[in-house]
């Protein structure tokens, strides 16, 4: 493995009062890559994005930037650049000044700050704004701008302080795009922030799940959604039904009062654990065929599917996304494959729950 | 049909414009008398403008007091707005509140008190260092010190507008402590720097009181000259000179009006490029 751009080695950060807000965070962060902070507010990921930036300092650990020590370097001397959530452009200055600002800070010749402002304007299609003023720009607008005005800077980190939480739904789609087209296209880091589970999704490279100023679980998007570590994450991600059950031997799982096949190991022997579905893996059939028998509760028309809650004849509740209609009040049945079903065990910690993944899955 | 419509909020707003404007119209109006007392307007001339530019004790005065708050404005707008930024930093709320307390008794306490304790001050150090001489510098000093805390107070808001993540975008990008606050900080804040100064200048223009007190054998200001020359029974000159200065008040206010409009312009339209 190449060094890593940024490493946490124990990071803990305490505010006035002694509470920490991270609680001993290690991790790495590779070259070129796409990584998503997500959590919930108050999880302590926009103090981590502030570590990197340098606006805060760590309590205890260290923090690393291509293996140099950098816990106290100010922010002015760091090689990344951040765009912020309320983008903090500055309204006395035009498109142009703001973009240029970073350039005229570091003495860049006039026309080397012409080219780079114009190619950073067209990156984020806003060619010909350079004399506009930051109020008279809509809000995607801006965001490009802050966007333009980091990017132009060259920093080997772009750090992203949920940027697109003030935009509309549409654009935030549109804007989710053109980020990951960017970050392919530059090639530099991304630190992207968000407790918006679709964007990180649809973004990133490798996600980081916090909790409480603990990291849960690192992996891609694939990972944390087929496989969460547990509870918290299943539920974090996407929608799922969790339901409490025993594992009998490897493979052989019990819930809902019945015993089903499914491929997950290395669990001890009538160990309680919880077993997660997404809904969109669980079809409706006709009760003979269907591997639990369920009544349906509501129908919900989402536009792209319906959401189906019913309940199982032990009052498990299941949620199912289809495109299939059924009728409320109706006895049907669910089935699933072996595949879909994933089991979790309780308390188990990160290195753990990877280990036991690569012992079978090779 | 509603233009036609009476409104007692008119007539109020009528009355009271009156009530304040109408002792300075009448005093205006004789200065250009042609006899030399207020009993009877004998006909138009510019006589007493004549008598007052040739008046030159009074022209030195009228600019003494020119360069008077002129200068303290300018020192007390640079302490002010470097005071504000201070207060703005403190990081304990009820330290906060204190200083910000501090700085309102000062601008709610009389001018006599202020006077009579500079004067105290003045007089003391005097007979310690032994050189100090009332006049023009404990004039200009007692008249910054009365400015400061207007200017910190015209200040302090606009630094509340200011949004804080702008001062970390600054040295995100790359900017030193004094890049930004030349460029971010003073930039935001300079209408609430302009307003502070103009305030600091006719706070200093006119003040009486205080000057009264500290100023000594050497110097004196417009306010204090005219009040000793009233008190010796008005000549027509005064009325002249308050035409004058009348005059030139109403032309900072428009001054002032225009560069706040422009400002504000700015803000919303980004100016041109460099």
């Amino acid at each position: 493995m190449k060094q890593p751009i940024i490493s946490f080695k124990h990071v803990v950060k305490c505010y006035d009062d002694d509470v920490p807000v991270l609680k001993d965070i290690t991790f790495d962060i590779e070259e070129g890559k796409f990584y998503t902070l997500l959590g919930p507010s108050g999880c302590g990921k926009t103090t981590i994005l502030r570590m990197i930036a340098g606006f805060s300092e760590p309590t205890k650990g260290d923090i690393f930037f291509e293996g140099q020590r950098i816990n106290e370097v100010p922010a002015n001397k760091r090689q990344v650049n951040t765009v912020f959530q309320d983008y903090a452009l500055f309204p006395h200055m035009n498109v142009y000044d703001n973009i240029a600002f970073g350039l005229k800070i570091k003495k860049m010749p006039r026309d080397v700050i012409d080219q780079k402002v114009k190619e950073a304007l067209k990156m984020v299609q806003l060619a010909g704004y350079e004399k506009r003023g930051i109020n008279e720009m809509s809000g995607g607008q801006r965001q490009r701008v802050a966007i333009a005005r980091a990017i132009v800077n060259e920093p080997k980190v772009l750090l992203l302080d949920e940027p697109l939480s003030a935009l509309d739904h549409k654009l935030r789609l549109a804007m989710q795009y053109e980020l990951r087209e960017l970050q392919q296209r530059l090639g530099i880091t991304f630190i992207f922030v968000t407790h918006d589970q679709e964007e990180a999704l649809a973004m990133s490279d490798e996600i980081f799940v916090l909790d409480n100023g603990n990291i849960v679980q690192t992996g891609s998007p694939v990972d944390i959604y087929d496989e969460p570590i547990n509870h918290y994450v299943a539920d974090f991600i996407g929608e799922s039904n969790i339901i409490e059950g025993i594992m009998l031997r490897d493979n052989l799982v019990k819930f809902a009062g019945k015993e089903f096949e499914c491929v997950d190991e290395g669990i001890r022997e009538n160990e309680p654990v919880e077993v997660v579905l997404r809904p969109e893996d669980l079809d409706l059939t006709d009760v003979d065929h269907g591997k639990l028998k369920v009544t349906v509760d509501t129908v919900l028309f989402r536009g792209v599917h319906y959401e189906i809650i019913c309940h199982d004849e032990v009052q498990n509740e299941w949620m199912v996304h289809t495109t299939k209609k059924a009728e409320p009040g109706s006895l049907i049945g669910l089935y699933f494959d072996p595949e879909d079903i994933h089991v979790m065990r309780f308390n188990e910690s990160e290195a753990e729950f990877d280990a036991r993944l690569d012992s079978y899955e090779g | 049909m509603k233009k036609s419509r009476f409104k007692w909020s008119n007539l109020y707003l009528i009355l009271v414009f009156c009530f304040l404007y109408i002792p300075i119209f009448y005093l205006m109006f004789y200065a250009f008398n042609a006899g030399s007392t207020m009993n009877k307007f004998t006909g138009f001339s510019l006589a007493h403008f004549g008598e007052l530019f040739a008046d030159t004790r009074l022209i030195i005065i009228l600019l003494n007091t020119f360069i008077l708050a002129f200068l303290s404005a300018l020192i007390a707008t640079l302490i002010g707005t470097f005071g504000a930024l201070f207060i703005y930093y403190v990081k304990q709320n009820r330290s906060k509140t204190l200083l910000l307390s501090l700085n309102n008794i000062l601008m709610v306490s009389p001018d006599v008190i202020i006077g009579a304790s500079f004067l105290i001050l003045f007089t003391t150090l005097g007979t310690a260092v032994g050189s100090l001489n009332l006049g023009f510098i404990t004039v200009l000093l007692s008249h910054i010190a009365f400015s400061i805390p207007i200017v910190v107070l015209m200040v302090l808001p606009k630094m509340q507008e200011m949004n804080d993540s702008m001062v970390d975008a600054a040295r995100d990008l790359g900017a030193s402590n004094f890049q930004v606050l030349k460029d971010i900080v003073l930039p935001v804040l300079s209408p609430g720097i302009i307003a502070g100064y103009f305030m600091a200048f006719t706070y200093s223009l006119d003040d009486f009181a205080v000057t009264f007190f500290v100023t000594g054998n050497g110097f004196t200001t417009l306010a204090v000259e005219i009040y000793s020359r009233a008190r010796r029974g008005v000549s027509l000159e005064i009325n002249a000179l308050s035409t004058l200065v009348f005059l030139m008040a109403l032309i900072l206010v428009i001054g002032y009006y225009y560069i706040s409009q422009d400002t504000g312009k700015n803000n919303s339209k980004g100016g041109g490029v460099k």
